[in-house]
């Protein structure tokens, strides 16, 4: 419909829009837009970074960091990361669910402990595992020294396969409790109905499970499993504060090597390419995730 | 002959310096300032990695006495971090919210920052607190610049001490601390057991392994620069150390391969291994956490490849700087001055006895400062690290002949020695290829 068209009650109105809709627009911009043509203005330049100083290189640090195996490395690390500890996250956090779910004693104060290590901070969880992990006192070491199943302690943030199976089981732990969260939401909300009739087809707990509790939660475990593979992508302090990206750079994935980039080397132009890079990889997450929720409104 | 030679230079650079800093008119308008020269109610921003109790405790001791001298002005003492101050630094000076002061970091963050403009020359500070106090050569360092300063330091450190215990080496049979690797190597081996480890070498992804190994390359007789800053790396010396530094793996704890300074120092202190590789932090917390072992623990210089080459001691020369976009710049010098005042410097050398060393002669003969009690028992060992510490370099100053090296933050920062470590040591990799290769990164860290 044209402008001309509209009554001067709808253009009041129309105007009314634009200007209740301005500050939410302006926010948007200067949080989301501005950063972003910020990083991808920045990557075009050779930028020292307390300075914030430097020349225009145009696309020399994408070519650089293409032909960089540094990249490729930590972008596979990434994804081992991310699909490892997504995994464990989901069969964790279904399986505790799933618990929770059922009647129980002390149901309400196991559901409540179990997010402790979702809330607990990065820097303290870390640190906690630190200590489980260390070589002379942890109690990791010790157990395994008491059960017999080795003579010395294991170096388990040291060297490899240890250290990323370390780091993908202490990011398991950490973010499991918000696959729990989302689970137990849809569960409760699951007809009885629906038991009820698969008990009379004669279906059992496992036939049950797989013919009326995961169909059922499809829908959601599709959200949780876009969003935390967004988030778990992106990771940085739990794998920084780990192992810093070591041994060498075996657990050292592509928002570590932003970092080094920026701050260690103090080459912000170079990070900021990384970062854009980063950023379009995500951005197949996020096309998936918008599609998704698209269809479940239509 | 070649000390002789070295001392002839140092003399005539430490003339020279006297006479540039003779002339500076500034500096009596810095001590003469009224106290309300500046903006009142000004607060000042100091930062610092050493923050233990103790030396927290001094601190406000001397911000106390400053604030008293100086009503008005105020300072706020934040933490940062020996290994999380780049990030830190590199933000505030991009946003240009600045802290006022920043002391502890090593000598070439100092270079690093200077050689980008980004600092305060030091030479009103250096005159205020008295040149002729100082250490011969003490401030030679900063002189990036001829004749202008981009810090000073405020103690020295021997950060690659070797540390044993005693009762460990006369319960194995050892009858005099190692001075040469072989030796070293032959004493882990005895001396490891019933729950202990010879050493607490780090192999980690971090500063400490940097640090660390550079000193072993010089402890083999090689450097990783030519005095004309060229990549020296690739060498005999260099394989030898790498060499040896693989070999003593098997007399350190598991997760060394994740130590840092911390978890290094508290294996030794702890009594998890036999002999420590550290500053003089070592004496008081042995004497707070471990005392049952304190009257057995000494040190010596690191040992090296063989008795014909020199020690090696690492002083990463505990700094302090100005920044240049700092506010309250006259209040600032004067605050940076009057960290070297008698009783509250002493406090905060004090606060860890042979940690931080003095940087002042006048201050380590001061009998104030000698009146401590960890002092006192271990005289040898402070007086030891005090002269290895005051003969001491790192990668920012490889030696009196090297020019300084502005880029040494940098490659430290970039973890390509630890990285280079953890590729021979931990992936086995081959020797010469990555050395190659380290050599090639560290190139490109000096063109950037």
């Amino acid at each position: 419909m044209a402008t001309a068209d509209l009554s001067p009650l709808e253009r009041k109105y129309a105007r009314l829009g634009i200007v209740l809709i301005g500050p939410t627009v302006l926010v948007f911009c200067a949080v989301i837009v501005y950063p972003l043509i910020s990083a991808i203005y920045l990557s075009l330049f050779s930028i020292y970074t307390p300075t914030l100083e430097g020349e225009w290189v145009g696309l020399s640090n994408y070519a650089e960091l293409l032909a960089k195996g540094e990249f490729w490395s930590s972008l596979w690390t990434n994804i081992i990361w991310t699909v490892g500890t997504l995994t464990l996250q989901i069969l964790f956090g279904v399986g505790m669910a799933l618990i929770l779910h059922q009647n129980m004693i002390f149901r309400s104060l196991a559901r409540s402990l179990i997010l402790f290590p979702y809330f607990v901070s990065t820097v303290v969880a870390v640190l906690v595992w630190r200590w489980l992990f260390n070589d002379l006192y942890g109690i990791l070491n010790h157990f395994v020294m008491w059960t017999g199943a080795s003579d010395m302690p294991v170096d388990w943030l040291g060297s490899m396969p240890n250290a990323l199976l370390s780091v993908i089981l202490v990011g398991a732990w950490k973010y499991f409790p918000f696959v729990v969260i989302a689970t137990l939401a849809r569960l409760q909300t699951i007809p009885d109905s629906l038991y009820e009739a698969a008990k009379i087809d004669g279906a059992g707990p496992i036939a049950r499970f797989f013919d009326v509790t995961l169909p059922q939660l499809r829908d959601v475990l599709v959200v949780i499993i876009m969003l935390r593979a967004i988030w778990d992508f992106k990771e940085f302090d739990l794998i920084y504060l780990l192992t810093g990206g070591g041994p060498v750079t075996s657990t050292q994935t592509i928002p570590l090597l932003v970092y080094k980039e920026a701050f260690a080397l103090n080459q912000m132009g170079m990070a900021s390419a990384y970062a854009v890079v980063m950023m379009a990889l995500m951005l197949v997450f996020m096309i998936l995730y918008i599609r998704r929720t698209q269809e479940n409104e239509l | 002959m070649a000390n002789n030679t070295s001392n002839s230079q140092k003399q005539t650079r430490g003339t020279s310096r006297r006479a540039v800093l003779g002339g500076m008119a500034a500096t009596g308008a810095v001590l003469a300032a009224p106290a309300r020269l500046w903006a009142q109610d000004a607060t000042l921003r100091w930062w610092s990695p050493q923050a233990s109790p103790a030396q927290l405790a001094a601190y406000q001791t001397q911000i106390g006495l400053f604030e008293a001298a100086n009503p008005g002005v105020k300072v706020a003492f934040e933490k940062t971090s020996d290994e999380g101050y780049q990030p830190q630094l590199a933000a505030a000076f991009a946003s240009g919210e600045v802290p006022n002061i920043v002391t502890h970091l090593p000598s070439f963050a100092v270079s690093d920052y200077w050689s980008n403009g980004l600092l305060e020359a030091f030479n009103e500070v250096i005159e205020a607190v008295g040149p002729e106090k100082y250490y011969r050569g003490a401030n030679d360092i900063y002189e990036i610049d001829r004749g202008v300063y981009a810090g000073t330091g405020i103690g020295n450190s021997a950060a690659n001490m070797l540390w044993i215990r005693k009762d460990l080496m006369e319960k194995a049979g050892i009858e005099k601390i190692p001075e040469t690797w072989d030796e070293l190597r032959s004493a882990a081996q005895k001396m490891q057991g019933g729950g202990i480890y010879g050493a607490p070498l780090p192999y980690a992804k971090n500063s400490m392994t940097t640090l660390t190994i550079i000193g072993f390359i010089h402890l083999a007789g090689g450097q990783v620069f030519t005095p004309d800053l060229q990549v020296a790396l690739d060498s005999d010396e260099t394989r030898n150390a790498l060499e040896f530094y693989k070999s003593m793996r098997e007399f350190c704890p598991p997760g060394a391969t994740n130590y840092s300074w911390g978890e290094s120092l508290t294996a030794f202190v702890s009594g998890a291994t036999a002999t420590g590789i550290y500053t003089g932090r070592v004496l008081i917390n042995v004497n707070d956490q471990n005392p049952a072992i304190a009257d057995y623990v000494t040190c010596a210089t690191y040992p090296r490849i063989s008795a014909d080459v020199a020690p090696w001691t690492f002083n990463d020369f505990p700094s302090v700087f100005i920044p240049k976009a700092a506010g309250n710049m006259d209040a600032t010098k004067k605050f940076a001055a009057s960290l070297y005042d008698g009783a509250g410097y002493i406090q905060q050398l004090h606060a860890a006895p042979g940690h931080v060393l003095p940087v002042l002669k006048t201050v380590a003969e001061d009998p104030a400062y000698l009146d401590n009690p960890i002092i006192q028992k271990y005289t040898p060992e402070v007086d030891l690290m005090s002269s290895s510490a005051a003969a001491g370099h790192n990668l920012g100053w490889e030696s009196p002949e090297h020019k300084p090296n502005v880029k040494a933050g940098a490659i430290v920062g970039s973890g390509v020695l630890a990285e280079m470590v953890q590729r021979i040591v931990l992936n086995d990799e081959d020797t010469t290829k990555v050395i190659n290769e380290t050599s090639t990164a560290i190139e490109e860290i000096m063109l950037s």
